[in-house]
């Protein structure tokens, strides 16, 4: 046992070692600490007192032993392993399997007092008429349920902001890289070349504004802009709200804004594609879009999954920014709770809480997309980890 | 530099003319005259960076010259608008790096330029590859990764690739550089093979046994110049220019 390759945590519970007292000793000290603690109204073992008693009593003898062991270690420092009696092959597998009791004991009282807590919490919440004041997990909780419908609505409004927005960007992105990457070839008549550096003139500029401005001011710029070209036809501000409004404004914003920084990670993915692959696709007689669309950017591509990928968990973060043009994401849904109750913090916790998850699924969903492809996905990033001109 | 073509009248495949190509500040031809008939296997040799890579790669533009004409079946390749494409497809390359398409297997790497641009049927254009692929010994690797190929393989499996467009012209880029020194032999006896079957051949290598048994014309460029060139009995018996002595020397030391 214990010969096999397993991971540090894995090796920690399955395996015989010397770690097994001192590790589960700080497992039985928090099993106690939380069985000191006063119990909440759904806990069950409330109505089972001799079963927690000796279960306290249980956690505390296993901190004996291992402040026996660690005596007798002290004092026996060099010849420990030969001397002690917790050392030998049979007393150190039965202390692996009190270990597992010391763990279920711990993991009960885990049970009792802050899961049912957290939810003798929510059942107060839930049904109180006004805010609780006097604790600050259960104004939480209430301030969750009772903006729990425009909570749900800026989630959805998010989701679909980043999910779409990074969808369109990528289309667009695809376009915006073919024109940035254009070449003028010698086999080009004078209209193709005029329309290549046009087109990567276009493109380079794009990329350059767009990443070199916020997309706070690019929303402000975008959502009014447009609606003061709407204007001009003569529209009613009702009428242009019809056709016009904040959702897409965000929807523009975002998905303009992400063109520009997929388009710069598909032109990495393409540029870091042996320039020799093009190459021999051009010696073979393939035109450049040949060579393009064949070769070098299947290839490309595949380097600049984790990077497009990445471009979605950005999304999800860097959306909030269009509250401010009065999308109804959750940034401005958390806005507005916070504004009933006067409580930001409190509020703002609830989204943080939200978002972290949506990321975390994002980012393992993407994983598991990225490994159909044999690429490792990045970490969470930002967009101000990438610089503004794409030049090298 | 005039040529004296042992062939008689038949006009050369390949006629370079007062060409020129520098890379910023550095003049890497400089005025280079050359033709190879139907049929002429040429070998350039000379030391690193003297031009002869640079030289090979503006046959077929993959490097634009900056002045002079590259005549390739009597059409001038440099003049601006003209379809290098087209002739691109009668013009092979063999690369130092073998540059096999790493998004493909061998026989997708063959086929890809025959479908694409000869309109060829895939299974059509897959018999002839595996033709060309026996003849490289390599029709039981067709469906192989390119990855799990060794240097030497790769190399045959990029020479069949070219093959495979049915070039009237086949260039080489030191192909045997980037092997190991036990395998460069199977790659060399392929290009032995080719030359015997007639194959107009243009050779950068710095294998001298190679340029000495199978060319029929030997190409000794020094600093962006043809500094001699003539059968390989004259330039590797009686060099005439003192750096082509130098050079051969030191690789006769060997």
């Amino acid at each position: 046992m214990g010969t096999k390759e397993r991971g540090r945590l894995a090796s920690f519970i399955l395996d015989d070692h010397r770690y097994v007292l001192l590790g589960t000793s700080a497992v039985a000290g928090i099993g106690m600490l939380l069985s000191s603690q006063p119990r909440p109204t759904l806990s069950f073992l409330a109505s089972a007192f001799t079963v927690e008693l000796v279960m306290y009593y249980l956690l505390a003898a296993w901190l004996v032993v291992s402040a026996v062991a660690l005596v007798f270690k002290l004092t026996h420092w060099k010849t420990y392993a030969a001397s002690a009696p917790f050392a030998k092959p049979a007393v150190a597998r039965s202390l692996r399997y009190a270990s597992y009791v010391v763990w279920a004991m711990t993991l009960v009282l885990i049970v009792d007092r802050l899961v049912l807590g957290v939810a003798s919490d929510w059942q107060v919440a839930v049904a109180a008429e006004t805010r609780p004041l006097d604790d600050e997990l259960q104004s939480i909780l209430y301030i969750l349920w009772n903006g729990r419908g425009t909570f749900a609505a800026g989630l959805a409004t998010t989701i679909e902001l980043a999910v779409f927005g990074t969808i369109i960007g990528f289309v667009l992105a695809l376009l915006l890289v073919f024109c940035r990457i254009q070449t003028v070839d010698p086999a080009d008549n004078d209209f193709v070349r005029f329309l290549k550096v046009v087109g990567c003139g276009f493109a380079k500029a794009y990329s350059t504004v767009v990443r070199g401005t916020p997309m706070m001011v690019q929303a402000f710029i975008i959502y009014s802009g447009i609606f003061a070209l709407i204007r001009t036809t003569g529209m009613s501000t009702t009428e242009i709200n019809a056709v016009w409004n904040p959702f897409w404004g965000g929807l523009v914003t975002i998905s303009l804004n992400s063109t520009a920084y997929m388009m710069e990670v598909l032109r990495g993915g393409i540029e870091s594609v042996d320039r020799g692959q093009a190459e021999a696709a051009r010696s073979l007689g393939l035109s450049q879009w040949q060579a393009m669309s064949k070769v070098v950017f299947p290839q490309g591509i595949k380097f600049a999954i984790p990077g497009l990928s990445n471009e979605l968990i950005i999304n999800i973060k860097d959306s909030s920014v269009l509250s401010v043009i009065g999308t109804f994401d959750l940034m401005f849904a958390s806005t507005t709770v916070a504004g009933i109750y006067y409580q930001n913090l409190q509020s703002n916790m609830i989204v943080a809480v939200v978002y972290l998850m949506l990321t975390l699924v994002a980012s393992w969903l993407l994983g598991r997309f990225a490994r159909h492809f044999d690429v490792t996905p990045e970490p969470f990033g930002s967009t101000s980890d990438q610089t503004i001109l794409g030049e090298e | 530099m005039a040529t004296v073509h042992t062939s008689g009248s038949r006009e050369p495949m390949v006629r370079i003319e007062g060409l020129r190509k520098s890379f910023g500040n550095l003049e890497v031809l400089r005025d280079i005259n050359l033709d190879v008939m139907p049929g002429q296997v040429v070998t350039i040799i000379g030391a690193s960076g003297s031009g002869k890579s640079t030289l090979l790669r503006c046959i077929n533009l993959l490097e634009t010259p900056d002045a002079g004409h590259v005549w390739f079946h009597g059409a001038d390749l440099a003049a601006d608008h003209v379809d290098v494409n087209r002739l691109r497809e009668k013009i092979g390359m063999v690369f130092q790096g073998f540059n096999l398409f790493n998004n493909m297997n061998v026989l997708d790497n063959c086929t890809l330029a025959p479908v694409t641009l000869k309109k060829m049927k895939k299974d059509e254009a897959e018999r002839v590859a595996m033709e060309r692929l026996a003849d490289v010994g390599l029709a039981d690797f067709a469906r192989a990764n390119v990855a799990n190929l060794s240097g030497g393989q790769k190399q045959r499996v990029a020479i069949a690739r070219a093959l495979c467009m049915q070039p009237d012209l086949m260039l080489f880029d030191e192909p045997t550089s980037a092997l190991d020194p036990e395998i460069v032999g199977e790659v060399l006896e392929v290009m032995r093979r080719l030359a015997a079957d007639g194959m107009t051949m243009v050779v950068v290598t710095h294998e001298m046994s190679f340029a000495k048994t199978v060319s029929d014309r030997v190409v000794f460029m020094d600093k962006g110049v043809i500094a001699e060139e003539g059968t390989p009995a004259e330039i590797f018996g009686a060099p005439k220019h003192a750096r082509t002595r130098e050079f051969l020397a030191r690789y006769l030391e060997d």
